[in-house]
């Protein structure tokens, strides 16, 4: 009798033991991937709101180029778009709510920089979208590059790198400028609209955004020149390997896409294909879906759902966009651009 | 029975109506060359289809123009990493190719002689159509090495951004003007086709 209730609380010690093992090891299971699986949901986090990259309409459907990247990743692991979650994370505490594994994934139009990797412990697996300081000016000055903005008031906004950019590109070039600085971004386009300045400056991908809210928005352009390196890129925690080349090669596999010509419109014509490169992609020829911990299919099932980096870019900011950013450095490496994959061999 | 008789009489004529019209249909006019159409040079392009300085980056001497058949682009390349991109209509499907050639040859207002391969695809063409804004080619046309194809200006603005020549490139009169006179005789021309699966 003595021995049976011995063995009976032994038991359950072994299984609180287990049980609190079990807990602990959920967690601190640091592989995303299995997490993710066992959720069935990719958590991904956004911006708020900004067109033509995420933002929700009033029924709460997110569009966009950096949501459009999270529903790839959903893809290619669940088959389903739909399995990911959009969670929406300020500027200031994105990077923080990744490294407590609020989400899985930032794609979040976040800049890649080196301090950004080694402050916070994180990984930026391949760049979404080259963007850098440009210059918005009115059709009517007719230049074609910003060495003819000599002279220029520059409308900008305070206390911003895009202020110390501007300086040293004038600097660096023996240009003269005026600043007309203000601390609202709203205000700095106020005084554009009005004239009072010949250009205004910020992120390229901000001014095709800006440009919308001008009185004449078609009179207006932006010029091709960029001076600096904003380049965008989804975030991941370091140290999670397996998760890391998931998200590194779902862009890829996009990009690679299109370069080799498959689309969402002709993936099944694809999957006949004898092109070993096109066969490498599709999975009719080697394993590396299964060797990323997915399926055969997995570049297809992100090419039929979300299609290939052109069009995930031409839907959501390109020419059939509101935005209508041209490709310019985000277009491929070998059609005027610098968007750039490595081979899939 | 005259009312059975009235239902099958309709039935057939429906069935003829259908066929006629998907005949019609897959008689796909060319809608690439009218003749004596006047160009509406009022017209206004889609903002992918205007003419604008973008980023490019090529190997490519300034001057050489690539034309990129899958974008419906045409790019004349600038110094610095720029091109001057113009919207352009293409060839319609089967009527598409790629490779490099010069210029040979510049005409303004230029005649039009269809080939004789043309004409046997359309017979309704004319034989000789004099320049002049009626004329599908409409104000400029540069020669594309020997071959009988040419980048010219249209009559018809509206297929800019489409694929429905027979393997010319056309752009709106005015743009093709400004390339005119930014192009001489000898210009690199390099044609790219979208990637085959």
């Amino acid at each position: 009798m003595r021995t049976f209730r011995g063995g009976l609380l032994i038991g359950l010690a072994v299984a609180v033991l287990v049980g609190a093992l079990a807990v602990v090891y959920e967690m601190y299971d640091t592989r995303t991937l299995k997490r993710t699986v066992r959720r069935g949901e990719v958590f991904c986090g956004v911006n708020k709101g900004l067109p033509g990259f995420s933002i929700p309409d009033d029924k709460g459907n997110w569009t966009g180029f950096d949501v459009d990247f999270c529903r790839a990743v959903a893809a290619a692991i669940f088959n389903d778009p739909s399995k990911a979650k959009f969670i929406p994370l300020d500027a200031s505490e994105r990077f923080k709510e990744l490294q407590s594994r609020k989400v899985d994934i930032l794609s979040r139009n976040s800049t890649w920089s080196m301090a950004r990797e080694l402050d916070y412990d994180l990984y930026f697996p391949a760049v979404a979208y080259y963007d850098g300081e440009g210059f918005m000016l009115p059709r009517s000055r007719n230049k074609e590059t910003a060495l003819d903005l000599n002279g220029s008031k520059v409308c900008v906004q305070a206390g911003t790198t895009t202020l110390l950019n501007l300086a040293d590109y004038f600097r660096a070039n023996n240009m003269k400028y005026e600043e007309v600085k203000f601390d609202k971004l709203e205000d700095v386009v106020k005084a554009y609209d009005s004239g009072k300045c010949d250009t205004l400056t910020a992120d390229a991908s901000q001014l095709y955004a800006l440009r919308l809210n001008l009185s004449k928005p078609g009179d207006h352009m932006i010029l091709p020149d960029m001076i600096s390196k904003e380049p965008l890129a989804p975030v991941v925690r370091q140290r999670d390997d397996d998760w890391m080349m998931i998200v590194k090669w779902t862009l890829y596999a996009m990009i690679n896409a299109e370069e080799l010509g498959i689309t969402s419109e002709n993936i099944d014509e694809a999957l006949k294909s004898k092109k070993p490169e096109v066969m490498r992609l599709v999975g009719t020829e080697g394993n590396y879906g299964e060797q990323l911990g997915l399926t055969k299919d997995w570049a297809v099932r992100i090419i039929r759902h979300v299609g290939n980096y052109g069009e995930m870019y031409e839907r959501n900011i390109g020419e059939k966009s509101k935005l209508k950013i041209p490709r310019g450095m985000n277009q491929l490496w070998n059609a005027g651009g610098v968007q750039y994959a490595p081979p899939m061999r | 029975m005259t009312d059975f008789r009235r239902l099958t009489g309709m039935f057939i004529a429906t069935l003829g109506l259908i066929f006629s019209t998907s005949y019609a249909s897959a008689q796909q006019p060319d809608r690439g060359d009218e003749p004596g159409l006047i160009a509406d040079d009022s017209y206004q392009l889609d903002p992918e289809w205007q003419k604008q300085v973008v980023y490019y980056r090529t190997t490519e001497a300034p001057g050489t123009i690539i034309i990129s058949t899958n974008e419906r682009h045409l790019y004349l390349v600038q110094p610095g990493g720029r091109a001057i991109r113009y919207g352009i209509g293409v060839g319609r499907d089967g009527f598409q190719w790629q490779g490099l050639v010069n210029i040979t040859n510049k005409k303004e207002w230029p005649d039009w002689t269809p080939p004789p391969e043309m004409i046997q695809r359309q017979p309704y063409l004319p034989r000789f159509m004099a320049g002049g804004p009626g004329n599908p080619l409409g104000a400029r046309a540069m020669y594309l090495g020997t071959t009988v194809y040419r980048i010219h200006g249209t009559n018809r603005p509206d297929t800019i951004g489409t694929k429905v020549s027979s393997g010319c490139f056309r752009l709106v009169n005015n743009d093709v003007a400004d390339l005119y006179d930014r192009v001489p005789v000898g210009t690199k021309v390099v044609i790219r086709q979208k990637p085959e699966l």
